[in-house]
């Protein structure tokens, strides 16, 4: 594999013929992993809708979905399994390819949301909700606005006659910051049952997941996701350096606005319906770039379906398999994903890693 | 996706010899001011010339108790916490040549805090002097698995050290909020520890670490110098004659030295680590020479200021220094950050 990816790598200075093969080879490639990926969240998705506490054939399960069949099966896989799947389903995609295009605009493999002061605002938003005693339903419109909080934090500070990629970086770690300190002053305060929910919260959990909700989220970051596909183009350029990008007639501050809002806004609805989950935004890009080679429009679906099975792979795990009750999905992504991201974090030999983060 | 250089934050034209020096007299002054004020203020104040007697003279009554009992043990311990923790943060960010990198990204703060919880839940510790040597150990072991992931052929490779570091670090933070989520008792204990504060400490908390501390200090400026090569990236580094694997590998260790020792005194106080190279740079300029100095002036500086405002603001109760720091810090880097790139 490690012979492949140099291939790949080296594939503009080597001859045509070989550039070419090279090439066909990273499609297949990432067709295979494009295909593995969808039959592994169609597979887990089954699952999930077939465990629980009753638990039904698979047969049922899916005919229930569609309305069909026993009433208590139809009343229990609709109103308690399918929206619960469908907001890890959402959350994961929305925080894989808002992983993604953060790592690419800010040049830098550690861009994620948890360091650029989104998922900073989210806990906020939603622990300020816990703070002043509102309602649970409006906690994921706290996390939103705080999202958009930090958002809007990021803009004003980072904006100064354009964007540049290191104010960006230095202004999202300060907004972090900050956000992060105001969370963990109110933690500290609570008292102690407060600090249990507030902590629940900000590790993102997918518990008592209603359609209002998923469907609401699930709406957005559709729409989201669609603009982050048509804006894949400037991203493409943008990968070429300020300079280059700006020679070849983009304007760079514009674009990267663009897809910064892009990013922001799915990183924080993901955030609204799951609370701010770590590791998933962070980890699938690289896993992706890993697997499947240098960045295509392709990429960013793959780094949606990869966000996708994490999440719902570690919902099942937090559901069925750990002893524990009641715990976030959040305490389960990293760990789940971490070993998958350090071995082949170790497999990769040493140019390819050099020159591709 | 390639990495920003720390070189490139420093676009400013690059400030004089002429201006440097000075700046740091006017640093360290402005540390002596502070630590002046951490003496004096706080939930009962006290006048200067009380503390001068108290520190040098021969003052007694509770004023003078409060200054030397309390207070002087604070500063002590802030100053060096401060200390460690910036130069941590400058060769963190040097070795990695990564500005996001801290001794937080290298998963030092979650070790320890991971150690910490789960000592307090297993073995129903209490007092921060106890959680001591768990905070140690779990950061040094952290910060050595992140390491080894890294290691390469006799080096550490600086994206796998960066990378590798915060995967741990996430890894290591939802273990930490499995076992507090589970255990009501160990939650109400260890929030208090994790928000990372000098409040009711002594310096029994000190003694133990203050030998890696200063072995770390040391490590660290005696590598400054080669940090500066290593800036313009391995091969430029290698052909000037630079050991650029023993140089980083020394930095990995005088990392964990100093951040270890914070972390274990003072729990884990994120902020500081990161932020002081970021403020120094634009000042003093990408010299690692003058930076790992800067750093353990700014370091300390930004501790002890962000201690006493914790004193004050909200009196007679107090703000732990983790959250003051960053409340304080996070508006001066944004601010820094629009001067540094234009």
């Amino acid at each position: 594999m490690t012979g492949t990816v140099k291939a790949t790598k080296t594939a503009p200075t080597a001859p045509v013929r070989r550039a070419g093969a090279s090439r066909a080879r990273q499609r297949r490639r990432s067709a295979l992993f494009g295909g593995g990926a969808v039959v592994l969240l169609l597979a887990l998705a089954t699952v999930s809708l077939t465990v629980g506490e009753l638990p039904m054939t698979p047969y049922v399960a899916l005919r229930a979905l569609v309305g069909a069949g026993d009433e208590g099966d139809v009343f229990v896989v609709q109103e308690f399994l399918a929206p619960r799947l469908t907001a890890a389903v959402v959350a994961g995609a929305g925080l894989g390819v808002a992983g993604s295009l953060l790592q690419r605009l800010f040049r830098n493999p550690l861009a994620s949301p948890d360091v650029m002061g989104i998922t900073g605002g989210a806990s906020f938003g939603a622990v300020s909700m816990l703070a002043v005693g509102a309602s649970q339903a409006l906690i994921p419109l706290g996390a939103l606005g705080g999202g958009l909080l930090a958002a809007l934090l990021l803009g004003v500070f980072a904006w100064r006659s354009g964007l540049d990629v290191t104010r960006m970086v230095l202004v999202g770690l300060a907004v972090q910051a900050g956000l992060a300190a105001a969370v963990n002053f109110m933690v500290v305060r609570f008292p102690a049952e407060l600090a249990g929910s507030a902590l629940q919260w900000t590790t993102g959990s997918l518990y008592g997941r209603t359609w209002t909700e998923v469907w609401a989220v699930a709406g957005a970051v559709v729409l989201a996701l669609a603009v982050a596909f048509t804006l894949h183009r400037r991203l493409a350029v943008l990968d070429l350096g300020d300079d280059s990008a700006g020679g070849l007639g983009l304007n760079t501050s514009a674009a990267r606005l663009q897809l910064l809002v892009t990013a922001i806004v799915l990183a924080s609805l993901a955030a609204a319906i799951s609370g701010p989950v770590g590791f998933v935004a962070l980890a699938v890009p690289h896993v992706v770039r890993f697997l499947a080679g240098p960045p295509t429009p392709g990429t960013l679906a793959l780094c949606g379906l990869a966000g996708a099975v994490l999440l719902l792979a570690s919902d099942l795990i937090v559901q069925h398999v750990l002893p524990v009750e009641g715990l976030p999905v959040g305490v389960v992504t990293a760990t789940l994903g971490a070993p998958w991201l350090l071995v082949l974090m170790i497999r990769q030999s040493k140019a390819v890693n050099r020159s591709s983060l | 996706m390639s990495k920003i250089e720390p070189g490139a934050l420093a676009v400013a034209p690059p400030p004089t010899t002429v201006r440097r020096v000075p700046l740091l007299v006017v640093g360290a002054c402005a540390l002596t001011l502070c630590a002046a004020l951490s003496l004096a203020m706080g939930s009962r104040p006290v006048p200067m010339s009380v503390v001068a007697d108290a520190l040098f003279g021969d003052a007694v009554g509770r004023d003078a108790l409060v200054v030397t009992g309390l207070r002087l043990p604070r500063t002590v311990l802030g100053l060096a916490v401060g200390a460690a923790l910036g130069v941590a943060g400058a060769v963190a960010q040097g070795i990695t040549r990564n500005p996001l990198a801290s001794p937080t990204t290298l998963g030092i703060n979650a070790g320890a805090g991971f150690a910490v919880v789960v000592a307090i839940f297993a073995l129903h510790l209490t007092r921060p002097a106890e959680y001591v040597w768990f905070a140690f150990a779990g950061a040094a072991a952290a910060a050595l698995f992140a390491q080894a992931l890294a290691r390469r052929g006799g080096d550490l490779d600086p994206v796998r050290l960066a990378l590798g570091g915060t995967v741990l670090q996430l890894v290591l933070l939802s273990w930490t909020s499995a076992v507090m989520l589970a255990s009501r008792r160990t939650l109400d204990e260890a929030r208090f520890w994790l928000a990372g504060s000098l409040a009711e400490r002594q310096l029994d908390v000190l003694w133990p670490v203050l030998p890696t501390l200063v072995v770390g200090l040391v490590l660290a400026l005696a590598i400054s110098p080669a940090l500066n090569a290593l800036a313009l990236g391995d091969d430029a580094a290698q052909s000037l004659g630079v050991p650029v694997a023993r140089i980083r590998l020394a930095g990995g260790i005088a990392v964990i030295l100093l951040a270890g020792s914070a972390v274990a005194a003072a729990g884990p106080i994120a902020f500081i680590g990161l932020a002081a190279p970021h403020l120094v740079r634009p000042l003093l300029g990408a010299d690692h020479r003058l930076l790992v100095p800067g750093c353990l002036i700014a370091g300390p500086l930004l501790l002890l200021a962000a201690d006493v405002l914790g004193r004050v603001v909200i009196r007679p109760s107090e703000l732990e220094v983790g959250i003051v720091s960053a409340f304080l810090g996070a508006p001066l880097l944004a601010l820094l950050a629009r001067k540094v790139a234009r």
